[in-house]
């Protein structure tokens, strides 16, 4: 299910009470043109599971943070901001996730230089 | 009230690979521990990315290497569901009996390191390897490998089972049927391992769902969710599998809960063997295959040992666009903070222990 970034939040929330109390994973598509964060809920009562996508510009990159929401959020938005330089607002900033990453480069961004002798084109 | 910052790790027996933490304490209660990861990250979804489908299945078992069977399924699964390849019905019971035995050898490895971890006693840890050498033993009698046995291919698996295989299957289960009531009196009758384990790092139910923890760790605080039960694939739902759940949240449950894992998967495996279907089990081999996507997004849940592992595919025909993995020991150590604090310090080596933790998953 696609949702604007600034309807999110309120969205995430409403999800949570209506019984989606389980945050499985927030991830990231780097489609060049657009980066898509992926939030993926559980309802764990009644075994349903919910995928919201968000675009994003990637000259716009950032995205609220689900912290007051899910407490699971935690590493992977930071995870976010180190892998894929999406800033994660409204949160107290923290050191990024792995260590000795000096974080000017994404790895999972497509641009990230690749010379592995087996890549094949994109 | 005096605040020492204590450096522990990033090599340390007890932290189960390379991992570093930095514990706030006031005398010896914690007043918060904030873990630092990443030492052993290889960027596995950045290769899988770069490589043909059929050449990632190594990079995966190398995740959590102490249940490589499970990752080596899981990816396959997911690749399966996006090339829209069906699995074999026998294939669906050999996987079964494999990845239930993988778990208890998994679960047993788990036993020895706890032991060892709470300090003191070491027979734990002594029993624990022996009983998993002869699971590996048996894996390698399947699929030719002790450890990271690229065993699974699209649509089934290497190789069938050799003809003798569920005989020997059966008689070590019948062993180590014995073996589990013989730990469940060493641990549960020893004083010393009962005082670090109970109402120690309790996890209510509440908080597990919020922090996102997965597989035994959220069953022992008393949530009902296990993929084999809810979300069940292969043979999990003819077979009629019981999920282990405890209640307490505390260390013992945590060990509890893989207890009873052990002793439902021994069940497990027997009665997969009395069902399995006549046929054929091999899956297709490399060179035969062109594959080519059928389903742009594809997302599988499978219930490994340390927990379930959610993996999301964005395929191209030869390749994956993106693949993201969840890995349960990642999401599990976040947790670490919360359910450490106001414990003591040594009690924080325990829930480590009781946790499960694989760097190699953590970091990926």
């Amino acid at each position: 299910m696609k949702i604007e970034r600034n309807f999110l939040k309120p969205k995430m929330a409403e999800m949570k009470k209506e019984g989606f109390d389980y945050l499985v994973k927030i991830t990231a598509v780097d489609y060049v043109t657009y980066v898509e964060a992926v939030y993926v809920i559980r309802n764990i009562d009644k075994d349903t599971e919910m995928l919201l996508e968000v675009d994003l510009d990637p000259s716009d990159l950032w995205l609220p943070t689900m912290l007051p929401i899910y407490k699971a959020s935690d590493w992977y938005e930071r995870e976010l901001q180190e892998m894929f330089g999406i800033e994660i607002k409204g949160r107290r900033a923290r050191r990024l996730l792995l260590e000795k990453w000096d974080g000017k480069e994404y790895p999972l961004r497509k641009s990230f230089k690749w010379n592995a002798p087996y890549a094949t084109s994109e | 009230m005096s605040v020492t910052r204590i450096n522990v790790g990033p090599v340390h027996p007890s932290t189960h690979g390379v991992f570093r933490m930095v514990v706030d304490v006031d005398g010896d209660t914690v007043l918060g521990v904030e873990p630092h990861i990443g030492f052993l990250h290889r960027g596995v979804e950045k290769l899988v990315e770069n490589r043909m489908y059929l050449q990632c299945p190594p990079y995966m078992e190398k995740l959590d290497y102490i249940a490589p069977m499970a990752m080596g399924d899981s990816y396959i699964s997911v690749v399966e569901k996006a090339l829209g390849v069906e699995v074999k019905p026998k294939a669906q019971y050999v996987r079964l009996i494999l990845l239930e035995l993988q778990r208890i050898a998994s679960h047993l490895l788990w036993l020895g390191t706890l032991c060892n971890d709470i300090g003191q006693m070491f027979t734990g840890f002594m029993w624990g390897f022996r009983d998993r050498d002869i699971i590996l033993r048996l894996l390698e009698d399947a699929t030719g490998q002790r450890m990271f046995y690229v065993n699974m291919r699209l649509g089934g698996l290497v190789r069938d089972l050799p003809a003798d295989f569920e005989e020997h299957a059966l008689k070590t289960l019948d062993y180590l049927e014995g073996r589990l009531a013989d730990y469940t009196d060493l641990l549960e009758k020893n004083p010393i391992f009962m005082e670090r384990m109970k109402g120690i790092g309790i996890l209510k139910a509440e908080d597990a769902k919020d922090l996102g923890v997965t597989g035994p760790v959220l069953r022992a605080s008393g949530v009902s969710y296990d993929v084999r039960k809810n979300n069940p694939y292969y043979a999990y739902a003819a077979l009629n599998f019981r999920p282990a759940i405890q209640g307490s949240g505390d260390n013992f449950a945590r060990y509890k809960v893989r207890m009873l894992e052990m002793a439902e998967s021994i069940r497990l495996v027997r009665e997969a063997f009395k069902r399995m279907p006549d046929g054929d089990a091999t899956g297709m081999q490399i060179r035969l295959i062109t594959p080519k996507a059928q389903n742009r997004i594809s997302t599988v849940s499978r219930e490994c040992p340390r927990g379930e592992q959610f993996l999301y595919l964005v395929a191209d025909p030869q390749k994956a666009y993106r693949f993201s993995i969840r890995s349960p020991t990642f999401i599990n150590l976040a947790a670490l903070s919360h359910i450490s604090k106001g414990q003591r310090f040594a009690d924080i080596i325990a829930i480590l222990g009781t946790l499960d933790l694989v760097m190699g998953d953590v970091d990926k």
